[in-house]
C-alpha cells in the first residue's frame, strides 16, 4: 500500500469518525426526551433524501449509429447533525448500453483509488459522487470530504475551474457538473472583515480521464497526440503519476469581496496540471527506430481572478488565470524530449445582455497566450475563441430553447448545439438537440467532425 | 317660540351634533394618489420576515406546477435585501435568489443567482424590472414591492371608491412617468383598489405597454401577525396568456432575528439552514 492510500484511509477515517461522534449527542438527545422519539425517528425526522433519474440517447448523424443509450440513477441524502453539521452524501449508478464512449472497462488510472468508479462489468459503473461532512462555527464553514469545487465566471469555458479535473469521455458535451471527477478535499471558507477566504488542501491527486484510442471521442488533434512518423514505433508507458499523500497534495485560496457594485476575487492554486505532459525519447530498439513515450505530470502555480457587474442590462464577467511553467507539444527537432516549457495567460471576457424579455444574449472572448514562443511549438502562440449562447424561454419557462455556439478563429473550426428542452410536469423535463463539430481533424472541435449527433433525453426528479 | 319650532330646533341641534362627531366617509377631504401611495408605503412591514412561499402555476389547460420556497427579508438602514431558497421540486432545489434594493432610485440593484447545475453564482441584470419572475406572473418589480409600492414611478390619482372582497377600498390610477419606465415595468396603466382601513392593496389591475389588460393581482387572506398586517395568499391571472400563479405565504415570522450572513453569496450556494 503506497503513502497515498495510506493518507487516504487516514482522511476518510477522519470523517467517519467525526461523524460518528456527532451521532452520540443525537443519542443523548433522544434519551433526555424520555424516548418519545426512536433514535432512528429522530434521524429520519433530520434527514432528506432525492433522487434523480437521467436518461439519453445520443446518435450519430453522419453514420445513423448510436453513439450511447445511458441510464443514470442518482440518489442524495443529507442529514442534519448536531452542532450546526451536516452530511451529504449523492450517489450514481451509470449504465450504458452501447459502451461507445469508453469500451471495456474503462481505464480509471489516472484516478486515485478512493475516488475510483466501481465498475460492473463493462457498460455499468457506480460511484461515490459526493460524500462530505460539513460544520459551521460562528462565520466559519468547514466542509471535508468528496467534493467539487467551482472557481470562475466562465460559460463551457475552463480557466479556473481546474479545481477538479475531468471525464472527457464525451469531450467537453457533457455538463461540466456530470463531468468533473470530485476529489477528496478540505475547505474552508472563512470571511475575514469585507473578504471571504476559501482555503483548499487537496490531497486527492486524480487527474483527467482522457479517452482511450478505440473511444468515440479520443483526441487525435495533433496539439494533444503526437503523431510518428511512417516506420517509427511507438511505445507508450504508464504515466507517472504524484503519489505522496502530503507533498504531492494540492493547494488553493480564494479571496473575494464585493467593492462598488464589484464581485471580484482572487484565485491561487498550487496543482498538478491534469493533462499528462508526454516526454518524449527516440532511439533505436532492435534496429527500430523507436519513440518512447512517457506520460508525466507536472507541477503548475495558477495566479488568477474573476470580476463581475451589470450595467444596466448588460452583465460583465471575466477571469483570468496566469499558469506558470506548463508544457506544450513541439515539432522542433533540437528539442530531445518533444515538449517545452513556457508561461500561459488565459482569460474568458463575457457580456450577458437581457435587454429582451425572457431572453439571454451572452458573448465571451476566450484567448490564450503562451509567453515563451519558441520554433516548433504545435499550437499557436495566441490561440482565440469566440461563444455565442442565445437563450429564450417561452410558456412561463415551460419550454427553453437555446443555442450554443464555439469557434476557434485559429483553427476555424467549432461546435454549434442547438437545444430544445420542455417541462411536462415539476418532476420530468425532456429533451432534444444537436451536438454539431466543424472544422478540420487537427482542431480542437474539428478533430471530432465525424461525431456530430442528434441527442434526446429525460430528467425525473423525484 | 312654539313647541313645534323646539322641536324642530331639538332635531336641528341633534343632527348637527351627530354630523359634527361622526362624519359621513363621504364628508372626509378626498385623498390625493400620492397621498394614499405614501399611506401604503408607510404602513408597517417589519425589519425583517421570514416565511415559507408556496409558489403555485397553473396554465390555461390547467397544467399545475408548484416551487415551495423559503423567503428572507430583512433592512439593513435604508437598504432592503431579500433572499429567496427553493426547496422543491428536485429539478429547481438549491435554487437561490439574492436582490440589494438601495434606496436611491437612480441606482440599480444588485442581483445574484445561484445555478445548482452550475454551481456558480451568476450576477444577473435588474433593470429589466417588468420581467417575468422565474416563470411566475409577477414581475421582479412585483416581487421586490411585495405589497408596497413604487412613488418614484407612477403618477397618482384617487379615482373613485369600491368594495373589494367585502371591504371598502378607494381607487387610484397609476401611469407610469415617462414611456421609458412604462417600457421597463412593462406597465402603460395600473389602477389599485385601496383598503383604506389597512392601507393595503386589495387588488391591482395592469395594462401592458401596448394599452391592452394585461393582469389582475388579487391580495388575500390579509390578518395580522406579531401586529402586522399580513397578506396570505397573492392571486395573479394573466389576461393575455390565461395563466394564474398564487403565492401561499405560511410560517411568516417577524421576530425572528435573522443573520445578516443569510444575505450573502456564500449562504445563497450554501443555502438556508
Amino acid at each position: 500500500m503506497n503513502k497515498q492510500n495510506n493518507g487516504f484511509h487516514w482522511f476518510f477515517g477522519l470523517i467517519v469518525i467525526t461523524t460518528g461522534l456527532l451521532f452520540f449527542p443525537l443519542l443523548a438527545r433522544v434519551e433526555a426526551s424520555g424516548k418519545q422519539q426512536g433514535f432512528f425517528e429522530k434521524l429520519l425526522d433530520r434527514t432528506s433524501s432525492s433522487t434523480l433519474i437521467e436518461g439519453e440517447s445520443a446518435i450519430g448523424t453522419r453514420d445513423g449509429n448510436s453513439q450511447k443509450l445511458e441510464l443514470i440513477f442518482e440518489p442524495e441524502i443529507e442529514m442534519k447533525l448536531p452542532f450546526r453539521s451536516r452530511l451529504k452524501a449523492i450517489g450514481r449508478a451509470r449504465g450504458d448500453f452501447f459502451d461507445r464512449l469508453s469500451p471495456g472497462e474503462a481505464s480509471q488510472s489516472t484516478v486515485s483509488k478512493l475516488s475510483r468508479r466501481q465498475m460492473l462489468g463493462n457498460q455499468t459503473d457506480v460511484a461515490l459522487r459526493e460524500f462530505t461532512f460539513e460544520h459551521r462555527s460562528n462565520k466559519t464553514f468547514v466542509t471535508i470530504g468528496k467534493q467539487q469545487v467551482v472557481w470562475g465566471k466562465a460559460d463551457g469555458l475552463k480557466v479556473l475551474d481546474v479545481v477538479n479535473p475531468q471525464d472527457f469521455r464525451e469531450f467537453i458535451l457533457d455538463d461540466f457538473e456530470d463531468a468533473r471527477i470530485p476529489l477528496w478535499t478540505l475547505n474552508i471558507e472563512v470571511p475575514i472583515s469585507e473578504i471571504d477566504v476559501q482555503i483548499l488542501w487537496i490531497p486527492d491527486q486524480s487527474a483527467h480521464i482522457l479517452p482511450e484510442a478505440d473511444a468515440a471521442f479520443s483526441f487525435t488533434a495533433p496539439r494533444f497526440v503526437p503523431i510518428a512518423p511512417p516506420g517509427i514505433q511507438v511505445d507508450l508507458r504508464s504515466a507517472e503519476r504524484p503519489t505522496r499523500f502530503f507533498s504531492d497534495s494540492d493547494s488553493g485560496l480564494k479571496l473575494s469581496t464585493f467593492w462598488k457594485g464589484w464581485d471580484l476575487t482572487l484565485n491561487y492554486l498550487y496543482h498538478y496540471d491534469d493533462f499528462p505532459i508526454l516526454f518524449q525519447k527516440m532511439a533505436i530498439s532492435n534496429g527500430i527506430p523507436t519513440v518512447t513515450i512517457m506520460p508525466r505530470y507536472e507541477r503548475t502555480h495558477l495566479v488568477g481572478g474573476t470580476f463581475s457587474n451589470a450595467f444596466g442590462d448588460l452583465t460583465i464577467r471575466g477571469e483570468a488565470g496566469f499558469s506558470f511553467d506548463r508544457y506544450f507539444l513541439t515539432e522542433n527537432l533540437d528539442d530531445p524530449d518533444g515538449v517545452s516549457k513556457t508561461d500561459e495567460l488565459a482569460y474568458v471576457l463575457g457580456f450577458d445582455w437581457y435587454g429582451l424579455s425572457e431572453t439571454l444574449i451572452s458573448m465571451q472572448l476566450f484567448q490564450t497566450w503562451l509567453t515563451r514562443n519558441p520554433h516548433g511549438f504545435i499550437r499557436d502562440a495566441v490561440d482565440t475563441s469566440i461563444t455565442l449562447l442565445l437563450r429564450r424561454t417561452y410558456l412561463n419557462e415551460v419550454l427553453l430553447t437555446e443555442v450554443l455556439w464555439l469557434n476557434n478563429l485559429n483553427d476555424e473550426d467549432g461546435l454549434a448545439r442547438p437545444k430544445l428542452s420542455y417541462e411536462l410536469s415539476d418532476a420530468l423535463k425532456i429533451w432534444t438537440g444537436f451536438d454539431l463539430f466543424y472544422g478540420a481533424q487537427d482542431g480542437l472541435f474539428g478533430q471530432f467532425n465525424q461525431n456530430d449527433r442528434f441527442v434526446f433525453g429525460f430528467e425525473w426528479g423525484i | 317660540m312654539n313647541k313645534q319650532t323646539q322641536k324642530t330646533i331639538a332635531i336641528f341641534t341633534l343632527l348637527v351634533s351627530i354630523f359634527l362627531i361622526n362624519p359621513p366617509a363621504s364628508a372626509e377631504k378626498k385623498l390625493t394618489g400620492d397621498e394614499i401611495a405614501r399611506r401604503i408605503n408607510a404602513r408597517d412591514e417589519g425589519e425583517s420576515v421570514s416565511r415559507k412561499l408556496v409558489m403555485e402555476m397553473i396554465d390555461r389547460r390547467g397544467k399545475r406546477r408548484e416551487r415551495v420556497t423559503l423567503g428572507f427579508r430583512k433592512y439593513f438602514g435604508d437598504e432592503k435585501r431579500t433572499v429567496i431558497f427553493y426547496q422543491s421540486p428536485k429539478n429547481v432545489k438549491g435554487t437561490g435568489f439574492l436582490t440589494y434594493d438601495y434606496p436611491k432610485a437612480d441606482v440599480d440593484d444588485d442581483q445574484w443567482l445561484y445555478l445548482p447545475a452550475m454551481r456558480k453564482v451568476r450576477r444577473i441584470s435588474a433593470s429589466d424590472r417588468g420581467d417575468a419572475f422565474l416563470g411566475t406572473d409577477f414581475s421582479y418589480e412585483d416581487i421586490k414591492k411585495e405589497t408596497k409600492i413604487s412613488l418614484e414611478d407612477y403618477q397618482y390619482s384617487n379615482i373613485g371608491e369600491e368594495e373589494v372582497d367585502g371591504h371598502h377600498t378607494i381607487i387610484i390610477e397609476q401611469i407610469p412617468i415617462n414611456k421609458e419606465v412604462a417600457k421597463e415595468l412593462g406597465y402603460s396603466r395600473v389602477v389599485s383598489s385601496v383598503d383604506s382601513e389597512i392601507w393595503m392593496t386589495r387588488k391591482s389591475e395592469f395594462w401592458d405597454v401596448r394599452g391592452n389588460r394585461l393582469k389582475t393581482i388579487y391580495t388575500r387572506e390579509i390578518r395580522k401577525v406579531q401586529g402586522i398586517w399580513t397578506a396570505h395568499r397573492l392571486e395573479v391571472i394573466n389576461h393575455k396568456t390565461g395563466h394564474l400563479t398564487n403565492f401561499t405565504f405560511s410560517e411568516v415570522d417577524y421576530s425572528e432575528g435573522i443573520d445578516d450572513d443569510l444575505f450573502t453569496k456564500v449562504m445563497l450556494k450554501r443555502g438556508v439552514r
